[in-house]
């Protein structure tokens, strides 16, 4: 492993010095919660933080954003795509949302590559952050097996004290600290200190799912018609938070605005929620998923099961902001827990019980 | 395309002319509305007032047996009638009066000329008119009003939005009000503000009205929850939401 050490100290001139080449976005307090947003200084950042409201995956998909501009003013038409290349900087992206960026790279990667997605993509650096304790009493991370930074990286920063240890993971890694000598080697002494939070940290966090992630897809085909969806859909107030504020959802809206010419203007994505009344009404007039508990469950099986399917990797990265954002305590672990205390028992373990 | 523009008139019936204003707002920063249509009438702006137009936009209430008739005199001349504002399209803050006798209502506000004054219970436009359109909020939004101009123009109804308020809240990452003690409308309520109350640490009072669909028992238990009694959930309901309230517990 090729890692350096940066003083904490040091994180001023280090943010001066990316300042220079780079945008750099990282978590800042906004009202008593967190955000990912603009950062000038290092007093801006505030990398103890807990969790955000919206997770950084709006940095690479943002809320709104202008797809092209168009005009038939002329005789000839004319269309020209927008592409944000600005390099950006994301700094200390917790490892839930890591593995949602991996799971969004597939995504926006499978069949027509979104191009919009991939120009952020290519000139953004992620430089993640080692979760040490837990961030929050909703998340569910180490459940679902997102408590350790995948390999998609570019810098990851573990706080050992009144220094961080930067694993470098890419060449784009190596360029953030290209040109800046106040970090240094990494020495055994270092790695020696970062074996002990490691070790260390694992008992910080909890399992809170009653069964191992794996089950959960083959858990999910049992539960198509199970009773839990009725009673979510009883309580839920269809308000979209939960997947506004899920850095696993990518669903979008596309609408166009005219200028007062009315011949010119341009077309955007703005983000979308399946827990909406009308997310599911095609054209006709036809609605697929017109009561909230079919938009329930279609939403947990999203999470447990198709993305698993279609990508291979979890759908649900545990960082539970959606739980947190429900005023109605709608939350997927407890969701999970209370269909498998619920299954079906096997044909094999009514045999053995009865036995 | 035609080259005469077409022309829109503005009428006011019971409200507090805070919508006519935002739309005085939008002409000031927005003046290529004043370039794409033709005003014929508009008390708040001009004296000029001509009774040939396409476009009507309706800002207030119904409240008096009268408003009747003018209403039908607009929806025969316009090919195009709009409700402007929470006071046109619900019947605005003027329909708290609704929950009380008529009688008292015009006892306790006009004393002993109560017999001088007509007056009946506030209600929508589309109560009485058929309305193409509606344009929500108290008062509307200026930027959403531009917006729905664009697409009468077009010959589309505006693109008003069937979500909650929440999503707005969320997207533009507002820490929900709920978590500060507060309460608030919010998963009720259409959304096309930006979250403008919460924004500022308030919560949805429910101007632009209910959305489709809304899961009223669920979130009755939510205020309950978070400290309202009976009483004041009835109060904060019926600022904005009165006559809503009234047609969707008679269907639940
Ligand atoms: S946040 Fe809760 S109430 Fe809102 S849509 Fe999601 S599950 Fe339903
Ligand atoms: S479903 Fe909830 S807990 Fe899972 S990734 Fe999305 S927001 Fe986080
Ligand atoms: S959910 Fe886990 S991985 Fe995500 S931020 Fe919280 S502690 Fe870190
Ligand atoms: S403040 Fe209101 S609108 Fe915003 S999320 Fe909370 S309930 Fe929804
Ligand atoms: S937040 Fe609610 S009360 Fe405030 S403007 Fe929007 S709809 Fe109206």
């Amino acid at each position: 492993m090729t890692a350096k050490i940066l003083p904490k100290h040091a994180m001023q001139g280090w943010i001066e010095t990316l300042r220079e080449h780079y945008r750099i976005i990282g978590p800042k307090p906004a009202q008593s919660q967190y955000v990912f947003g603009d950062i000038h200084s290092a007093d801006d950042l505030d990398l103890s933080y807990p969790t955000s409201i919206l997770p950084p995956k709006k940095v690479l998909l943002p809320q709104r954003e202008d797809l092209f501009r168009f005009d038939s003013m002329g005789d000839t038409p004319i269309v020209e795509p927008t592409f944000d290349d600005e390099p950006t900087v994301i700094l200390g992206i917790h490892a839930c949302d890591m593995h949602s960026i991996a799971l969004l790279d597939r995504v926006f990667e499978k069949g027509t590559t979104d191009q919009h997605y991939q120009t952020r993509r290519e000139n953004t650096t992620l430089v993640s952050l080692e979760c040490t304790t837990s961030c929050s009493e909703f998340s569910f991370c180490k459940s679902m097996g997102t408590l350790s930074v995948p390999e998609n990286f570019d810098l990851h920063m573990t706080d050992l004290g009144d220094e961080y240890l930067l694993e470098i993971g890419s060449k784009k890694g190596e360029n953030l600290l290209r040109g800046f000598n106040e970090v240094r080697e990494a020495t055994d002494a270092d790695f020696e200190r970062l074996n002990k939070v490691m070790s260390e940290k694992w008992s910080h966090f909890t399992y809170r799912l009653d069964f191992d992630v794996t089950e959960l897809p083959a858990l999910l085909s049992l539960s198509y018609d199970s009773k839990v969806w009725e009673e979510l859909g009883d309580r839920c107030l269809a308000c979209g938070a939960c997947n506004i504020v899920c850095p696993t959802c990518y669903c979008f809206d596309v609408r166009d605005e005219v200028d007062f010419s009315l011949r010119s203007g341009g077309r955007f994505r703005v983000w979308d929620s399946c827990q909406l009344d009308r997310f599911a009404i095609v054209a006709g007039g036809h609605d697929f998923r017109d009561t909230r508990a079919a938009r329930q469950r279609h939403r947990f099986f999203r999470k447990g099961k198709y993305l698993t399917d279609q990508y291979g990797v979890v759908g649900c990265v545990g960082c539970g902001r959606c739980a947190q954002a429900c005023l109605v305590h709608i939350s997927p672990v407890d969701t999970f827990n209370e269909l498998h205390r619920r299954r079906v028992p096997s044909a094999a373990a009514q045999e053995e019980a009865l036995a | 395309m035609s080259s005469t523009k077409p022309k829109i008139a503005f009428f006011d019936f019971a409200g507090c002319e805070g919508c006519q204003l935002t739309v005085l707002d939008a002409l000031q920063t927005h003046t290529e509305l004043l370039n794409a249509v033709e005003i014929v009438q508009f008390r708040e702006a001009m004296s000029r007032s001509d009774d040939d137009y396409q476009i009507a936009l309706i800002e207030g209430s119904y409240t008096r047996p009268s408003d009747e008739v003018r209403l039908q005199e607009i929806r025969d001349q316009a090919q195009i009638v709009v409700a402007l504002g929470a006071c046109a399209h619900l019947g605005g803050v003027n329909a708290v009066r609704n929950a009380h006798r008529l009688e008292e209502i015009k006892n306790y506000v006009y004393g002993e000329k109560a017999e001088v004054y007509e007056a009946a219970s506030a209600r929508p436009i589309s109560d009485f008119i058929q309305v193409d359109a509606f344009i929500p909020g108290c008062p509307i939004d200026r930027e959403e009003f531009v917006r729905a101009v664009k697409s009468l123009l077009q010959g589309n109804a505006p693109d008003i939005p069937d979500y909650p308020v929440c999503v707005e809240c969320k997207l533009r990452e507002t820490g929900c009000v709920f978590l500060y003690g507060k309460t608030c409308l919010g998963p009720i309520t259409r959304a096309g503000c930006g979250a403008i109350c919460p924004s500022f640490g308030v919560g949805c009072e429910g101007c632009r009205g209910l959305i489709p669909n809304p899961n009223m028992a669920s979130l009755r238990e939510v205020l309950s929850e978070n400290g309202l009694d009976e009483m004041s959930v009835k109060a904060k309901m019926s600022l904005f939401l009165t006559n809503q309230i009234a047609t969707s517990d008679m269907e639940a």
